[in-house]
C-alpha cells in the first residue's frame, strides 16, 4: 500500500512537472487523503530530521542550519520554499525519495509550522526540534495560542531527542520541562542588548508561570515578553544555559557567543536571537567554528524583510510584519535611527493574514519619533490610518491611499527616508509596487 | 467638568484581541474635547477597589486559561460591582468580560466556570474547539436612541442564551449564537458584546453614547458632547459597510 501511495505521488509530482506547474503542495494534499492523513508516514528516513518552529523566524533559522550542514559537505533535504505544513514536507520527500520511499541524504532540515510539529513527527523520528518564540499570530486562523502550546507540549513529554529552546521566552522555555526523563534539553539565552527595558514594551502572552500561576519576574525585557524571565515561587526560569549570547552591540553590529564573536549582517536583537539559535545547533552537531563564522556573517534576507530599495535618491526599507511584534520591531528599528523618516504602512486582511485587523492596537505607535508623514494602503487602509490617528498621531499628516502603487508614488513624492510596513499577503504586491515605481522613475534594488 | 473615571479590569489578562484599543479611543476622544479622563486598572491582588466611584468599568476578552484565572477573582468583586451597577456605574463588556457576567460559562469539556451572575444569560461552549464563531460582523442596535450600525470582529466559540435585551440585532455575522439574530446584550448602564476590532475604533457614536453617559453621570443639568473631527473613522465605517452588506 505504502510503495502505491509514493508511486502514485510521484506520478503527480512529474505530471505538475510537465505542466510546469509548482509541486511544492498538491500532490501532499493528494496522498493525505489517500493515507487517510498520515501524509508522511509512507516514508523511510534514516539520517537525523532537525526541525525548527515557533512564530517569528523559522525560514531565517531553518535557511542558516541548511546552510551548516551544506558548507559542511552534506547533502541536505530543506523545504526552501516554506511549505511547512504536513502536505507541503509531504511533497518535498516525495521529490526527493525513491519507489520504496527512501529518502537519502545526511540531514533533513524542516521549517514545521507550529501547529504540524505533533502530525509530523509522529509519523517521522525526529532527532532535534528548535523552538524560538510563540508569540500572538493570526489568532483567528490558529485559535488561542495556549492551544497551541498544549500540542507541541504533548509533543515533548514523550519525545527523547534534543530540544533547542529559547530560555528567554516562557512560552518556550516551559516545553523544557514537558518530559523530565529527556537529559537532552537545552536553552539560548542573551543579555541584555543597549535597547532592553525594564518594563514590559508591548502586549504579550505569557505574564504568568505556566506551572504555578504565579506573576513571573523580569530582570529586563528584551522585546516583548522576551527577555530573563523567573519565578519566584516554583523557580521556572532558573536554568544553565547552552549557549548565551553576550556583548551585543547593534550599531556595528556584533554579538560574543561561548567566546566566539560574530559580526551578523542584520542589525536587529531578533536576528540576534535567530543566529544564537543557529550557533546552538552548530555547537551540538560539531560544526567547524570557520563555517559556522560564515554562515553567522553572512546571513540575510530578502523578500521583505528588512530589504532596501532605492525610490530615485530615496532610500526605503519594507519589513514583514504579520503581527504585532514584527511591527512593534520595525517602529523601533526606525525610532533608533536619526534624522526624519516617513512610513508607509500596508494593511491586508485576506484569509492568509487572518481576517481580523484588532492586532494593530496591539502596535505602539506612541513611539513615533520624528515620523513626518504616514501613508497607509491595503485593503484596511483606512483601519491603521484611524489606529494610528487614536494613538495620538497628527491625522493632518495621514495619507490613506489604499492603491498601492498611489501609495508608493505619494510616499516618494517627498525627499527623505522611508520605511514601509506591509503585513503577510501585502508583501509582495508591495514589493511589486516599488518595483514598478522603480521601473518608472528611475532608482534600483 | 468633572473627570471621568474609568476602571480597566484584569487588562494584563484580557486583551487578547487589541481590546485595550477601546481604552485608548476613549482617552482620545476625551483629549480631543478637554475632558480630562482618568483609566485605572485593576487586576488580581490590587486592592479592593470602589467600584460605585467610578463612571464605567471595562472588561474585555481573553484566552479561556486565562478566563478561569479571573473568575475566581471576578467573583471576590461581586459585591462591590452589584452595587455600582445599582448606582449607575456604566458596565462595558467585551467577549470574556460578556461571559462571565452571566450565570456560567460551560467550556467544551462541560465545566462550569462560575459567573457573577449579575445577568441571567449564560453561555456554552460548543464540544469541539473547532466550532468557533470567526468574522466580520456588522449589528445594528438602538441603545443611543437611534439605529445605528456597529461594525465589528467576532471570535467566539461560546454560545450565550437566555437573552431579553440584546445589544442590536445581527445584519452580518453571527451574533451571540451561531447564525442567530441577536448579538450582545444592553441595558441603558450595560454594553455587552462580542465585537472585538477593538470595538470602539470603527464606531465613534457608541464611544460618544459612553462618554457622554458617564460626562451626566450625577449632574443635574444635561451637558451634551461638542462634536469631533471623524473623517477618517466615517471612510473606515463606509469601507466595511459597503463591503459586507452591499451584496
Amino acid at each position: 500500500m505504502k510503495r502505491l501511495l509514493i508511486i502514485i505521488g510521484k506520478i503527480i509530482v512529474k505530471v505538475l512537472r510537465l505542466m510546469h506547474r509548482n509541486a511544492g503542495n498538491l500532490p501532499g494534499i493528494i496522498l493525505w487523503h489517500l493515507s487517510r492523513h498520515k501524509a508522511v508516514s509512507m516514508f523511510k528516513v534514516d539520517c537525523p530530521i532537525i526541525a525548527v518552529t515557533g512564530t517569528n523566524g523559522k525560514t531565517s533559522v531553518t535557511n542558516c542550519i541548511a546552510q551548516l550542514f551544506e558548507r559542511s559537505g552534506k547533502k541536505i533535504i530543506i523545504n526552501k520554499e516554506g511549505n511547512n505544513l504536513d502536505t507541503g514536507i509531504c511533497s518535498l520527500l516525495l521529490r526527493h525519495c525513491d519507489m520504496s520511499g527512501k529518502v537519502k541524504a545526511d540531514y533533513l532540515i524542516l521549517e514545521t509550522d507550529e501547529s504540524h510539529v505533533p502530525v509530523v513527527y509522529s509519523q517521522l523520528k525526529l532527532d532535534t526540534l528548535v523552538v524560538l518564540n510563540f508569540f500572538r499570530d493570526q489568532l483567528d486562523r490558529n485559535g488561542e495560542m495556549e492551544t497551541l502550546i498544549q500540542k507541541i507540549n504533548g509533543f515533548c513529554k514523550t519525545f527523547e531527542g534534543n530540544l533547542i529552546l529559547n530560555g528567554d521566552d516562557p512560552n518556550t522555555a516551559r516545553l523544557g520541562r514537558a518530559n523530565p526523563k529527556n537529559k537532552n534539553v537545552k536553552y539560548f539565552h542573551a543579555e541584555p542588548y543597549a535597547f532592553a527595558t525594564q518594563k514590559i514594551f508591548e502586549a504579550s502572552e505569557g505574564r504568568f508561570c505556566p506551572f504555578c500561576g504565579e506573576a513571573l519576574e523580569y530582570d529586563y525585557y528584551q522585546y516583548s515578553h522576551i527577555g530573563k524571565f523567573i519565578c519566584k515561587k516554583c523557580g521556572f526560569g532558573n536554568y544553565e544555559p547552552y549557549i548565551t549570547a553576550k556583548d551585543i552591540d547593534l550599531d556595528k553590529p556584533v554579538f560574543t557567543a561561548d567566546g566566539h564573536t560574530y559580526s551578523p549582517k542584520l542589525n536587529s536583537i531578533y536576528n540576534v536571537y535567530n543566529m544564537t539559535a543557529v550557533a546552538a545547533a552548530a555547537k551540538l552537531y560539531g560544526i567547524d567554528q570557520k563555517v559556522t563564522d560564515g554562515v553567522i556573517n553572512s546571513y540575510t534576507v530578502k523578500n521583505g524583510r528588512m530589504e532596501n530599495f532605492m525610490l530615485g535618491d530615496r532610500k526605503a526599507t519594507l519589513n514583514l510584519a504579520k503581527n504585532p511584534v514584527g511591527a512593534n520591531m520595525t517602529l523601533r528599528v526606525m525610532n533608533e535611527m536619526q534624522g526624519e523618516k516617513e512610513l508607509l504602512f500596508v494593511l491586508n486582511d485576506n484569509v492568509a493574514d487572518g481576517l481580523d485587523v484588532s492586532w494593530i492596537y496591539d502596535i505602539n505607535f506612541s513611539i513615533f519619533e520624528r515620523v513626518t508623514r504616514v501613508v497607509t494602503s491595503g485593503t484596511r487602509a483606512y483601519d491603521i490610518a484611524v489606529r494610528i490617528k487614536t494613538a495620538g498621531y497628527d491625522p493632518a499628516k495621514i495619507v490613506v491611499r489604499p492603491d498601492l502603487d498611489e501609495a508608493v508614488e505619494e510616499l516618494a513624492r517627498t525627499e527623505g527616508r522611508k520605511f514601509v510596513i506591509a503585513n503577510y499577503t501585502a508583501v509582495q504586491p508591495t514589493r511589486s509596487a516599488l518595483k514598478r515605481y522603480i521601473t518608472k522613475h528611475g532608482g534600483n534594488k | 467638568m468633572k473627570t471621568i473615571k474609568i476602571l480597566h479590569m484584569y487588562a494584563d489578562m484580557l486583551d487578547l484581541y487589541g481590546d485595550s484599543g477601546n481604552m485608548e479611543v476613549l482617552q482620545f476622544r476625551c483629549k480631543k474635547r478637554g475632558i480630562d479622563c482618568q483609566v485605572d486598572k485593576y487586576s488580581i491582588d490590587s486592592e479592593m477597589p470602589d467600584f460605585s466611584s467610578y463612571d464605567l468599568v471595562y472588561i474585555g476578552g481573553g484566552a479561556d486559561l486565562e478566563q478561569q484565572h479571573i473568575s475566581e477573582d471576578l467573583l471576590k468583586c461581586r459585591d462591590g460591582i452589584i452595587k455600582a451597577y445599582k448606582n449607575g456605574t456604566f458596565l462595558f463588556l467585551i467577549c470574556g468580560g460578556y461571559q462571565l457576567m452571566g450565570k456560567y460559562y460551560r467550556d467544551a469539556d462541560g465545566n462550569d466556570i462560575k459567573g457573577l451572575g449579575l445577568f441571567d444569560y449564560f453561555t456554552v461552549a460548543p464540544n469541539s474547539r473547532r466550532k468557533r464563531c470567526i468574522g466580520n460582523i456588522v449589528i445594528e442596535t438602538k441603545i443611543t436612541g437611534k439605529p445605528v450600525k456597529v461594525v465589528g470582529f467576532e471570535n467566539h466559540g461560546g454560545q450565550t442564551q437566555g437573552i431579553k435585551t440584546p445589544f442590536g440585532k445581527v445584519l452580518f455575522g453571527n451574533g451571540n449564537c451561531s447564525k442567530s439574530e441577536a448579538e450582545g446584550y444592553c441595558e441603558k448602564n450595560v454594553i455587552a458584546t462580542y465585537l472585538h476590532g477593538p470595538c470602539l475604533s470603527k464606531n465613534p457614536e457608541l464611544s460618544d453614547y459612553m462618554i457622554e453617559y458617564c460626562v451626566n453621570r450625577g449632574e443635574s443639568e444635561h451637558i451634551a458632547l461638542e462634536p469631533i473631527d471623524d473623517t477618517l473613522e466615517k471612510e473606515c465605517r463606509q469601507v466595511m459597510l459597503d463591503r459586507l452588506l452591499k451584496k
